[in-house]
């Protein structure tokens, strides 16, 4: 079972965290101040980490400096109250692995966690596959099946993207921050109305639909079965 | 009696001290002056009478003497001849003073009269010369005088000093309760101020001193702190306006789906609705949490080389498959390559946020530009489109929270956009002109120094 560990200050938070991520299949321990939460990682070893910033005892920000310190490269999602503009930046230097900003829902912050346990391995690869759906790297070409899909740069960047991360929810939020770099989130659905050209064109009138639209959360690639 | 131990008051009462002091060394300056002048006017006249006297022939001599000093009303004139042992032979000299040596020049001697019963011999200025068989002329002048003067000085000067002393203190006095009570004053209103009365100010004359000037840069303070405080209020009420819209609309979706829903499909429905209905509540407040964050941001730590052409070309990358389907030509029109020191992420949001708007704001078959071009050294940053645009009137507003334009009222949004981008464009020290329409046309123009920014 994967084994997350969460070091969150507040009960309650840190209970709604744990109930849904047991709720996911995960095996959760609970650490309620930087200290224990730094032994415990030693300890147990965990596949994952959510680290609050802000906690007693011990930074979060040291805790996971301390344990990249030992080589220790769990990958660690930080949580922050407030995102001051650059404190993402520093999360992420610290070697936080990703950031999210409370408040945030649910589904978020398990996408990303599922996104961190499932990072795509550096591969030499020059062709992605998912299914009848092939990607040439070198080409900057794409077809699924039989037929040639014409991908304007930043369609094919968004699918690469995708296809990588195969059979994971990808919040818009993520891919808003891995495929455009925007930190932020622009008013305009902008990501529905790129997913849709993408969508368009990779599931044509008569083909099985493989980008999965899930409400009110992201959206998912999936080989047809 | 308060006044004593204010600041006001010991300063007044140290320079009516000081200003004591100077007038009494004036006075005394002015009689030892005068004394001087006096002794030697009476030196310059008894040497002339005595060289007079000594010439004379002594048959003569003697009436001389005698009417010299019968003709001295005012009893000052001394003279005298004595004889060898020192018997007077004429003349109102008690004795010839041991100390007056003859021939010797003018001496302060202490000199009895002849007539005189006091017991003190008054102090003459005298001079004594030898004449012949022995004889001695003894000529002096009393100068008392001068004591006289100095007692009629001394008189004067208590006379106008006191007052003048007693002037000063009351002065001072009135000068540091004056000062207290305007404290007072501006105590009380201030705590007025404190308890919540922003529309109280402190009193103020028309005038230039230092007090009035003060209480004006402070009233100026006040009108400052008044406006901001109500556009606090104001943007407070905004904010519980827009929540409560979304809110309610919520709240009504939960209750009718809790009422109504049949099938876990009708639940799950409502639950969607009511969920997206809370995500743009919490929309809401994460703009402003963003925009406070930046506003209260002051680090240019993060800043570096941003390349502005190819940032452009990323933000209409990014909205080129919107602006399509509104059938809006996006455009990017640079010379070159353009940098301005910055930071990159917040730099794209404002751009992304003007783009936005523009794309939102033109109708179907409009066109939006992008440009970016060099002057007076100043970078700028331009977006126009071919949308209504912002009326003169409007120029101010749309930079007020939550501001949408009554004719937009109907597109979606959460009206805080421009704000974000005004307080980007403040953190950096560039500037954001909104230029009135028709067509949108608003500037980033970022100086090649900027001012004020970070």
């Amino acid at each position: 079972m994967t084994k997350v560990l969460l070091i969150e200050d507040d009960d309650e938070t840190a209970e709604e965290i744990a109930a849904e991520l047991a709720d996911r299949g995960f095996d959760v321990e609970w650490s309620s101040n930087g200290l224990d939460g730094l032994a415990k990682a030693r300890d147990l070893r965990p596949d994952a980490m959510i680290v609050d910033r802000l906690l007693p005892g011990m930074d979060g920000l040291t805790v996971i400096e301390s344990l990249r310190k030992d080589q220790v490269r769990t990958p660690v999602l930080v949580l922050s109250a407030l995102g001051a503009v650059d404190d993402r930046v520093r999360g992420l230097r610290m070697g936080g692995d990703d950031y999210l900003t409370k408040p945030f829902a649910v589904v978020e912050l398990i996408a990303r966690i599922e996104a961190l346990l499932r990072r795509p391995p550096e591969t030499r690869e020059t062709t992605l596959r998912v299914g009848q759906l092939e990607l040439d790297l070198i080409e900057r070409t794409a077809k699924r099946g039989e037929r040639k899909i014409d991908l304007l740069p930043r369609e094919f960047r968004l699918l690469e993207y995708m296809m990588r991360r195969s059979d994971q929810l990808l919040t818009r939020a993520m891919l808003l921050e891995e495929v455009w770099n925007y930190k932020f989130v622009p008013a305009t659905n902008l990501v529905d109305v790129h997913m849709g050209r993408v969508r368009h064109k990779v599931d044509g009138p008569d083909d099985t639909p493989m980008i999965h639209n899930v409400r009110g959360a992201g959206f998912i690639l999936r080989a047809v079965s | 009696m308060q006044f004593i131990r204010s600041n006001t008051f010991h300063w007044a009462a140290a320079l009516a001290a000081l200003f004591a002091a100077f007038v009494t060394i004036l006075f005394g300056f002015i009689y030892f002056k005068i004394d001087d002048y006096l002794i030697a006017r009476s030196d310059g006249m008894i040497t002339t009478q005595v060289n007079f006297f000594a010439a004379l022939p002594p048959d003569r001599r003697i009436s001389a003497l005698e009417d010299h000093l019968g003709q001295d009303s005012r009893g000052v004139q001394f003279a005298g001849i004595f004889d060898a042992k020192g018997n007077r032979l004429v003349g109102n000299v008690a004795r010839l003073p041991d100390d007056l040596g003859a021939g010797a020049g003018v001496k302060s001697v202490r000199m009895a009269r002849a007539d005189d019963k006091e017991p003190d011999a008054p102090l003459v200025r005298a001079v004594a010369r030898s004449l012949d068989h022995g004889h001695v002329l003894v000529i002096g002048r009393n100068v008392d005088e001068t004591r006289e003067l100095s007692r009629v000085v001394g008189g004067a000067l208590a006379l106008g000093l006191l007052p003048a002393f007693c002037f000063w203190l009351l002065a001072g006095a009135w000068l540091s309760v004056r000062a207290q009570r305007r404290v007072e004053e501006v105590n009380l209103r201030v705590q007025r101020i404190i308890a919540g009365d922003l529309r109280e100010r402190l009193p103020h004359r028309n005038i230039d001193e230092p007090f009035s000037r003060l209480a004006a840069i402070v009233n100026g303070m006040l009108d400052e702190l008044e406006t901001t405080i109500h556009a606090l209020a104001g943007v407070g009420n905004d904010i519980a306006h827009d929540l409560r819209t979304p809110l309610t609309r919520v709240r009504l979706t939960l209750e009718r789906g809790r009422t109504n829903a049949t099938s876990l499909e009708q639940f799950q429905e409502a639950a969607d609705k009511a969920i997206a209905g809370i995500d743009q509540s919490l929309s809401i407040v994460t703009a402003l949490l963003r925009l406070a964050e930046i506003e209260n941001s002051r680090r240019s730590s993060a800043f570096g080389n941003v390349e502005l052409g190819e940032m452009l070309r990323e933000v209409c990358d990014m909205y080129e498959p919107i602006a399509e389907d509104k059938q809006i030509a996006l455009s990017v029109g640079t010379s070159g390559t353009l940098h301005v020191r910055g930071d990159r992420d917040l730099l794209l949001e404002a751009v992304a946020n003007l783009v936005d708007n523009a794309i939102k704001f033109t109708p179907r078959s409009g066109s939006v530009k992008l440009e970016l071009s060099r002057g007076g050294g100043e970078t700028i940053l331009r977006v126009t489109d071919t949308g209504p645009g912002i009326s003169d009137q409007e120029r101010e507003a749309v930079l007020r929270r939550f501001y949408r334009s009554d004719k937009i009222r109907s597109t979606p949004g959460v009206g805080l956009g421009l704000n974000l981008v005004s307080a980007i464009v403040k953190l950096h020290g560039f500037r954001l002109i909104i230029h009135s329409g028709p067509g949108g046309r608003v500037e980033i123009v970022c100086p090649d120094e900027p001012a004020g920014g970070a």
